[in-house]
């Protein structure tokens, strides 16, 4: 009586959140449906051609390569400079820490349009950093630091490194400090103890950002369009131009789910490597 | 020797990335008071002729409206839902709990532009594109993980043993409910409004495809105004939205500590 009565409290108190979810999975289902739709709405065909279409362009294609080379570059930005400020988080002792760790965080709640904004103010032809050069004299006249993939790796890699600082300190403060002064009283070195142990036991943490960091750079349209533009023309792009300019839904339906299968790859690539780092 | 170089190169290191991190928030504060006309660095003059600018344009005004609106009723139904989310998958044990968790945590990390795609395209078959209700819902689905685990996180920290005792002097559930549990709840709830509701107010990729003509939330607005416009009017706006997010980084940090409820 007792389990069948908190049986059905639980599925109470998880109706509302499970019906709002059920919102997305019927949006996803929605798109998955479309893109094998020959032109929605208007001619319901089930085709494949949308997908053999966008194999089929070029320009497409090469938004795609941009897509997965922006991803990659700004996950591993990220997890170069993310895992010595998630150390330092973790194991620093200092009065810092705790600005710091509010520094890092604090940026998640300022809006990406008002971060963009700031990057322009940086880098823009009247910019802080052209300002800077040509007061020293290093140059004589602005350079071009907008509209290049660098600038939009610039911006995304300000807007997703909290994401994966979080996530790799999350992982080093679970990390036993014992472990550590074991290996170093059994005549491990400092760098040997880090590279054999501490390296190890951190890259579960490391994964889940790149995990993260990558599908939220794809799927990231204001920074390539703003920081970029027209120079870096990543999927994101072309999906907002198929749905809301030329408004070809089904164009647009077959990009995203290519969009999405493309981070779901990398995940599955992601934890199958840490599956087989982790059994060594 | 070595070992204390070692933390040297590291603070340094650090300090290069605050620096990164607060370049590009602090940078607008001084454009947004530049009377230059384009958006320069450094800024000539001091005027705040783009703030009025910004006061007498009535599209921002009535954007922000909007926002605002959204970002309450949105905030409003998260927290409930979220409350009784956070309450079965933190208080009980059943199968399918974690494929649950991870389900509601899919907004934060499916591909923004997949998902706002996406959201249209469903809200277009129920009629509800560049509607009032269909962005209502499509915000409650956004800012309801952060609900979920600003909740949870203090949830977690309420021991069970004060509900056992409560409930064995006596307690009915509901009673238990608003008594004890809700007054013990009450920062991680209150973090999770203003999380909730900041996230909300910055919205971007999803907005932009289930906004149009008459219904544009704020960040649609500050977009739509530097595709044609590039004055210091988005700086001076930015310089409000951060003000704001200063308020809420502080109150959270205070209600709860930001480093908790993120991690």
């Amino acid at each position: 009586m007792r389990t069948v009565r908190s049986k059905l409290l639980i599925a109470l108190l998880l109706a509302p959140a499970v019906l709002i979810s059920m919102v997305m999975i019927a949006a996803i289902a929605t798109t998955l449906g479309i893109s094998f739709l020959r032109q929605f709405p208007g001619d319901l065909q089930v085709t494949l051609a949308n997908y053999i279409a966008f194999l089929s362009q070029p320009f497409l294609l090469k938004a795609a390569y941009q897509t997965m080379a922006l991803g990659l570059v700004v996950t591993a930005i990220c997890v170069v400079l993310g895992y010595p400020v998630a150390w330092f988080l973790v194991k620093r002792d200092t009065r810092f820490r705790n600005a710091v760790f509010l520094i890092v965080l604090a940026p998640l709640l300022v809006s990406i349009v008002v971060r963009t904004v700031g990057w322009i103010i940086i880098l823009g032809n009247e910019g802080l950093v052209n300002a800077l050069l040509i007061s020293l004299g290093v140059i004589d006249s602005s350079l071009q630091l907008m509209r290049s993939f660098w600038t939009v790796v610039v911006g995304l890699v300000h807007v997703l490194l909290p994401f994966m600082i979080l996530s790799i300190a999350s992982v080093l403060s679970k990390i036993d400090d014992d472990v550590i002064e074991a290996a170093m009283l059994l005549g491990a070195r400092p760098a040997t103890a880090f590279l054999k142990i501490t390296l190890p036991m951190s890259m579960q943490g490391v994964a889940a950002g790149s995990i993260i960091v990558f599908a939220l750079t794809i799927g990231t349209y204001l920074t390539p369009i703003w920081l970029g533009r027209g120079n870096v023309n990543v999927l994101a792009i072309s999906i907002h131009e198929q749905a809301l300019i030329s408004v070809e839904w089904s164009a647009a339906a077959t990009s995203a789910v290519l969009l999405t299968i493309m981070a779901l790859v990398f995940m599955a690539i992601f934890l199958a490597s840490i599956r087989r780092m982790t059994r060594r | 020797m070595r070992s204390r170089a070692r933390p040297r190169y590291l603070d340094a290191f650090v300090a290069a990335i605050v620096v990164f991190l607060l370049a590009p928030i602090v940078v607008v504060l001084p454009s947004a008071f530049s009377s230059d006309v384009a958006l320069s660095f450094p800024p000539q003059g001091f005027s705040t002729r783009w703030f009025e600018n910004l006061l007498s344009r009535g599209e921002f005004l009535s954007a922000a409206r909007l926002s605002v609106t959204v970002a309450i009723l949105a905030t409003a139904i998260s927290l409930i839902v979220g409350l009784l989310a956070a309450y079965a998958l933190f208080r009980f044990d059943f199968w399918g709990r974690s494929a649950l968790e991870a389900l509601f945590m899919t907004p934060l990390v499916f591909p923004a532009i997949a998902l706002a795609l996406s959201l249209a395209m469903v809200m277009s078959t129920a009629g509800l594109l560049r509607d009032f209700w269909g962005l209502l819902i499509a915000h409650v689905l956004i800012t309801m993980p952060y609900a979920i685990r600003t909740i949870g996180a203090s949830l977690r920290e309420i021991s069970i043993a004060i509900e056992d005792a409560a409930l064995t002097l006596g307690a009915r559930p509901a009673q238990l409910f608003w008594y004890v549990m809700l007054p013990l709840l009450r920062p991680g709830i209150a973090a999770g409004a203003i999380f909730s509701f900041i996230i909300s107010m910055d919205e971007f990729t999803v907005s932009l495809f289930l906004t149009g003509p008459g219904l544009t939330t704020l960040p649609i607005e500050i977009f739509n105004y530097a595709e044609f416009n590039s004055d210091p009017t988005i700086a001076s706006i930015s310089v409000i939205l951060i003000l704001i997010s200063c308020i809420a980084v502080a109150t959270i940090e205070r209600l709860m500590g930001l480093r908790r409820v993120l991690s």
